[in-house]
């Protein structure tokens, strides 16, 4: 591992924030111990903290490829790793019986290199990359049992067996973040490989910044009582929590109908941006959306815009 | 060189420290994990307490659980507070504390001949009528049909070995994982392509998959306050029969608030976890607020997933000590989550029970099972619901019911 292409914590920060992504000390600290470790990286917390973001800005920050995997219920090798080309090994086996080629090896062939299909995982393993790609595996909690086992083998050894071909060994580690929303509990030997940080909601000046970061457009007065106001919401015991990604799409739709500041029929009629259930846009309706606005504008941070 | 040498000796000694607290309040530390601190600590400015922070708790913690008991250790060892300035609002974040019933729960008294039940690890090729060797025909029957409130701490202890055989029962749901299957609707391309190669290439045999099944989530919510106390217990027996037959059962407990037990039936120990059960305040005789309950079973673990496509097993009198309105817009909830929602009533057992409770009457009409449940036979009952709900999706769209259901009657 050389020493001098590390990044300490202050430099990733710093990185990550010109590709808009504002990380606060401790997940930039998390960052950076990952990378000089060279260990997998579980990234936990509620819905739309940023933590897809995070490792999409780390792949830029490091100007390298982001292989993302999907989880779901039922992803299995063939989804993750490599699946044959059917329908090429097909039309290879007539192709070379309409030639009446007696070719030697052609069964070898079939189940060669030219007919996997490469899905996520070999692609991070045996891709042909010039720096080791950023290996996300999003939402592992939503994949089963069976695909977890799996995938410890592979953070392991990151190294895969393919029957047919035979053992294929990555040269160089990827960079693997994975990401949990918890909606299952994970396995413990799954944690064991992997060091965790829990991404929780940013304070109100972080949000602001980082809505201001993201869209720059966006006018600052706008920017920070929405801030406030998602903050709020937070707090009221709703469904459905709203997170920062929610506070980022309001803001967009208020921009749009060429607001400057919250006003409560904007708010109205913009407010499915954060709230996504039927019970909580009523939670809010009966609390008075007026008032909460006022609140929110008192409340705001001061912004020098 | 030697203060080196001594600064590396106080990391390490420090990083052990951490390690060893962070174990004695059950976070899984294991020396890969101090050898990754000390790594980690070797990449991160040393002179900056928050980078050491973050560096310690990627490393030595893996749950958000463990984060507290990581704080107070660290902050033990700096005597400085944490410089975690992250507004955490997760509400539904720390589930431990309510797992562990504290040291000083009291014994019932009822439960003290419980202590020596041993459940047997239920045998599967074992006959019915091996299990209930030992005692006639006509004393089974007479269990059977008992009403736990009736039950001796004795029979209670009889009627356990009986439920073995019923709580092996669980509901199932198609896997989004396939198997291959004789007949099926979706071809299984890799073996009818491996098949193809004998035939010369041709795909004369067309290979099939079909979904697997697994069992479903169930889901028990057992009402423990006063008047359920003699009929919670034997549920609770029956839950945990469950789990130690291998079946995945999350279970709460319903009273002054909403307690989670599912560790605790985990137990071998059946009083262990009947005394976390009912460890609750017991000052009213009946009735409970059964909507703020489920509150916090769709706040906190629905959130988790934990109801989501479930089988939702409600034990109460629906005695509802809340406010109506409440529970209703939780049942609602409940319903949209969970696959199938049944409700065992053990009054419903008595003849001409009519769910006079306004908790009952207003909850039926997002009910899709409601038994009694005051007996074995009402558990046999319970046991044959799950084997007949769809492994598919739900019968019938969540919604309220103009026609509520009805009762189901155990089989005579």
């Amino acid at each position: 591992m050389t020493s001098q292409g590390r990044l300490s914590a202050p430099e990733l920060a710093e990185a990550l924030r010109e590709h808009a992504y504002l990380a606060d000390a401790g997940l930039a600290t998390v960052l950076s111990v990952a990378l000089a470790l060279r260990k997998p990286l579980l990234l936990e917390g509620e819905s739309g903290v940023g933590k897809t973001e995070a490792a999409k800005a780390l792949a830029a920050v490091l100007d390298t490829t982001l292989i993302r995997l999907q989880c779901y219920e039922g992803i299995d090798v063939s989804h993750a790793l490599y699946d044959w080309n059917y329908a090429r090994q097909m039309l290879y086996i007539r192709t070379l019986e309409a030639a009446d080629a007696a070719v030697p090896g052609a069964v070898a062939d079939v189940f060669g290199p030219d007919f996997i299909v490469r899905r996520p995982l070999l692609e991070a393993i045996d891709g042909d990359h010039q720096r080791p790609p950023v290996l996300l595996i999003d939402e592992i909690d939503r994949a089963d049992d069976e695909f977890e086992a799996f995938l410890l083998e592979l953070l392991s050894d990151f190294q895969v067996t393919i029957p047919e071909v035979g053992t294929i060994r990555a040269r160089e580690r990827p960079i693997v973040v994975l990401t949990s929303n918890r909606t299952r509990e994970l396995h413990d030997a799954l944690r064991r490989r992997c060091l965790f940080h829990w991404i929780g909601y940013p304070s109100i000046q972080r949000e602001v910044e980082i809505v201001r970061a993201q869209l720059p457009d966006a006018p600052a007065r706008l920017a920070a009582e929405v801030a406030q106001f998602v903050a709020d919401l937070r707090t009221a015991g709703l469904e459905k929590t709203p997170g920062v990604a929610e506070t980022l799409d309001w803001v967009q739709a208020l921009c749009s109908l060429g607001e400057d500041a919250l006003t409560p029929q904007a708010a109205a009629t913009t407010l499915g941006a954060v709230l996504k259930s039927h019970e909580d846009l009523e939670h809010v309706h009966e609390d008075g959306i007026e008032q909460r606005v006022q609140r929110a504008k008192a409340a705001a941070p001061a912004t020098d815009g | 060189m030697d203060d080196a040498e001594q600064r590396g000796g106080l990391i390490i000694a420090g990083v052990a420290q951490l390690g060893r607290a962070l174990r004695e309040a059950g976070a899984p530390v294991g020396p890969s994990r101090i050898q990754d601190a000390v790594e980690a600590l070797g990449c991160v400015a040393l002179m900056n307490r928050d980078e050491v922070y973050w560096a310690l708790r990627c490393t030595l913690t893996s749950r958000h659980e463990d984060i507290e008991a990581f704080d107070a250790a660290f902050r033990r060892l700096v005597e400085q507070p944490s410089p975690a300035d992250d507004i955490d609002l997760n509400p539904g974040a720390n589930p431990k504390p309510e797992t562990t019933p504290p040291p000083e729960a009291p014994a019932q008294p009822q439960d003290s001949a419980l202590g020596e039940t041993e459940l047997q690890e239920p045998d599967r090729d074992e006959e019915p009528e091996q299990v209930e060797a030992g005692m006639r025909w006509s004393a089974v029957e007479r269990l059977r049909e008992l009403d736990f409130a009736h039950y001796t701490d004795e029979e209670l202890q009889r009627a356990a070995r009986l439920m073995q055989r019923v709580a092996r029962a669980v509901p199932l749901r198609r896997s989004r994982r396939y198997r291959s299957a004789a007949e099926g609707r979706a071809v299984d391309t890799r073996r009818t392509l491996r098949q193809a190669m004998r035939t010369g290439g041709y795909p004369l045999a067309r290979q099939w998959r079909a979904p697997r099944l697994k069992p479903r989530r169930l889901v028990f919510v057992v009402d423990v306050s006063g008047s359920m106390q003699p009929y919670a217990r034997a549920m609770i027996m029956f839950l945990q029969a469950s789990v130690r037959a291998g079946r995945r059962v999350e279970a709460f407990t319903l009273g002054t608030r909403l307690t989670r037990v599912t560790r605790e039936l985990e137990a071998r120990d059946p009083d262990r976890a009947l005394r976390a059960a009912t460890r609750v305040v017991r000052d009213w005789a009946g009735g409970t607020r059964i909507g703020e309950n489920l509150h916090a079973l769709n706040e906190r673990w629905g959130r988790m997933g934990i109801t989501r496509g479930a089988v939702v097993v409600i034990v109460s009198d629906g005695w509802e000590r809340g406010e109506i309105a409440s529970l209703v817009t939780e049942m609602q909830r409940l319903q949209r989550a969970a696959h199938t929602v049944v409700w065992v009533n053990p009054l419903a057992g008595e003849p001409g029970y009519e769910p006079l409770a306004q908790g009952m009457a207003a909850s039926l009409p997002y009910i899709d099972r409601f038994l009694p449940g005051h007996n074995l036979r009402s558990f046999e009952t319970l046991a044959e619901v799950f084997e007949a709900l769809p492994a598919g999706r739900r019968t019938q769209p969540p919604g309220r019911r103009t026609q509520p259901p009805g009762r189901t009657q155990p089989f005579r």
